[in-house]
């Protein structure tokens, strides 16, 4: 078990050196990804500076408390963004063009070795820096100061953050198995996923029930910021259970899918 | 390459304008078959829309919700801007017309040497076959975006004539996301990476045409840089006429002259660079 698990530690480290060689290989390419993100986030930022030209506080929450939320939802993001990415490739050719064999037939784990495909994206730097930078000014604008468990688990808030991104990606990517591409319904969950960067205050009822239950975008920085600004517990204790329930969701589909894939091959 | 263009070219000029017209039509129906092959789409699409509209439009009723009925910030009332916001993201549902994408995409792959074969424009090809995508997306996508929300949200109903005049500015509107796809399209034959700059081109457009801040509501020198863009013309010039925000028949006409302006002139841009870049095009293979 444990041996196990330091082979695929040691391939994945190995395969990340080998994706930042791409770097070196592809500049403009990775100079126009982060700077296209840049641009996005930036006119983001400008968008709710915008807002509160007009008004001291929107559904309660002030400038700097969003700013804050905006922030933190970029860190889960980039995170997720920076490891699994490759889905996207799954999503969107692998089962349509019947290239998805190939990493049944490594001596690994077929999910290990579909994102080992491209082990690190670099774009995703870009998102946590200029969320790190965000949540850093806007903190220190509110002059919050942390509890010592605040500190100790802001870190675990943004991993399982990441993860339910990941399990959403997941999922919906795995549905490709049944429907051959799963593209447009990836980029649909990922635009629900904008949803994250706003107060849920501001949502009609119905919304925020779907945004906190049903594709639990909430909990990836909502939950986590409203912990973190009031010191409020609230539903940040359901964390860790959405996010296992969401990642043995998200796992269930994607081995049933892997068998459909088998069974329709040849 | 280019040798290969010169006859079709020749013969086509040749030709009756109605015979060189109907000559177009066959691409609009091949878009058409298409598209129908991914009805599922359009639900998703829906889904994305739908989605997308209901975060401006929470975030800014979340704003107006304690301002006086007379009007609050810009001289918006509560309803109107969410009329406002509403409109804007169904116009952005029509100007998805993919023509940035199957450019860019067409250009990367060499498939439009294939295309300079025949006696026939590529951008003009472009532009037929991006019809049926427009139609389909405004009937089958922008129609139930706004139902839904109609249902939800208290909306202002236009003046007859503002709808009349919304609905020729939107005609304009849509030609000019057609050109602003095609020149972003057209980037594929300097770079690879066209995802970056269709993001780019995205958000860009998003936010200088009016689609998440009205212009209304923006500083006056950023408003200045924006409304002196030719994308203040795809969102925030229709729905200055839709909502009846303009002084009379010179602000309509200001409004339209604008836009036709800016459709003039993209249209003259993209043919110039469209000939540059083929006379520097090399398709490799075959």
């Amino acid at each position: 078990m444990t041996r196990t698990f330091r082979r695929h530690l040691r391939l994945a480290f190995f395969l990340g050196g080998v994706g930042l060689h791409r770097l070196s290989a592809y500049r403009v390419d990775f100079a126009l990804g982060a700077g296209a993100f840049l641009v996005r986030v930036g006119l983001q930022t400008a968008v709710v500076g915008l807002v509160f030209r007009q008004v001291p506080a929107v559904g309660g929450w002030t400038y700097h408390e969003v700013l804050f939320l905006l922030g933190f939802s970029l860190l889960p993001r980039g995170l997720d963004h920076l490891f699994t990415d490759q889905l996207w490739e799954l999503g969107r050719k692998l089962v349509q063009r019947g290239e998805f064999h190939r990493y049944l037939i490594r001596p690994v784990n077929p999910l290990f070795s579909l994102l080992s495909e491209r082990f690190f994206h670099p774009d995703g730097l870009g998102e946590l820096a200029v969320g790190a930078v965000l949540v850093g000014w806007s903190g220190d604008e509110l002059g919050l100061r942390l509890t010592p468990l605040q500190w100790a688990l802001a870190p675990l808030l943004v991993v399982c953050g990441a993860l339910i991104h990941t399990s959403v990606k997941l999922l919906f990517a795995s549905l490709s198995f049944w429907t051959v591409t799963s593209l447009p319904s990836m980029y649909a969950a990922s635009q629900v996923s904008e949803f994250a960067a706003y107060p849920l205050d501001i949502y009609h009822p119905s919304l925020r029930v779907l945004l906190t239950w049903v594709l639990p975008f909430a909990f990836t920085s909502y939950v986590p910021c409203v912990y973190l600004l009031t010191g409020a517990a609230g539903l940040v204790v359901w964390l860790p259970l959405v996010t296992g329930g969401a990642l043995a969701l998200a796992l269930g589909v994607w081995r049933r899918g892997i068998d459909t894939y088998e069974m329709t091959g040849s | 390459m280019n040798d290969l263009t010169v006859p079709g070219r020749a013969a086509s000029a040749r030709r009756a304008p109605a015979a060189r017209w109907r000559a177009y039509l066959p691409f609009a129906t091949g878009g058409l078959q298409s598209l129908l092959q991914y009805r599922s789409t359009f639900v998703t699409t829906g889904v994305t829309a739908a989605a997308g509209a209901a975060v401006t439009v929470f975030l800014w009723r979340a704003v107006y919700a304690g301002s006086p009925p007379g009007g609050g910030p810009g001289g918006f009332t509560r309803e109107g801007i969410t009329t406002y916001l509403l409109m804007a993201q169904v116009l952005h549902i029509l100007h998805a017309n993919r023509v940035d994408d199957e450019v860019a995409a067409e250009v990367y792959r060499g498939d439009v040497a294939v295309m300079l074969v025949r006696p026939v424009s590529y951008p003009v090809v472009r532009l037929f076959s991006c019809l049926p995508v427009v139609a389909a997306n405004a009937a089958l996508v922008g129609v139930p975006v706004l139902a839904l929300f109609a249902v939800l949200v208290p909306l202002t109903p236009p003046q007859p004539v503002d709808a009349l005049l919304f609905l020729v500015s939107t005609l304009f509107s849509l030609l000019l996301a057609f050109l602003v796809n095609l020149l972003t399209g057209m980037t594929g034959f300097v770079t690879t990476n066209t995802w970056g700059v269709r993001m780019v081109k995205q958000s860009v457009v998003a936010f200088f045409a009016g689609q998440l801040v009205p212009l209304a509501l923006m500083p006056r020198p950023l408003a200045r840089v924006a409304s002196a863009l030719p994308f203040q013309g795809m969102v925030d010039g229709p729905l200055t006429l839709l909502l009846g925000r303009y002084e009379g028949v010179a602000g309509a006409a200001d409004v339209l002259a604008r836009q036709i302006g800016w459709v003039a002139g993209l249209g003259v841009l993209s043919a110039v660079l469209w000939r540059a870049a083929l006379n520097r095009l090399e398709v490799l293979g075959g």
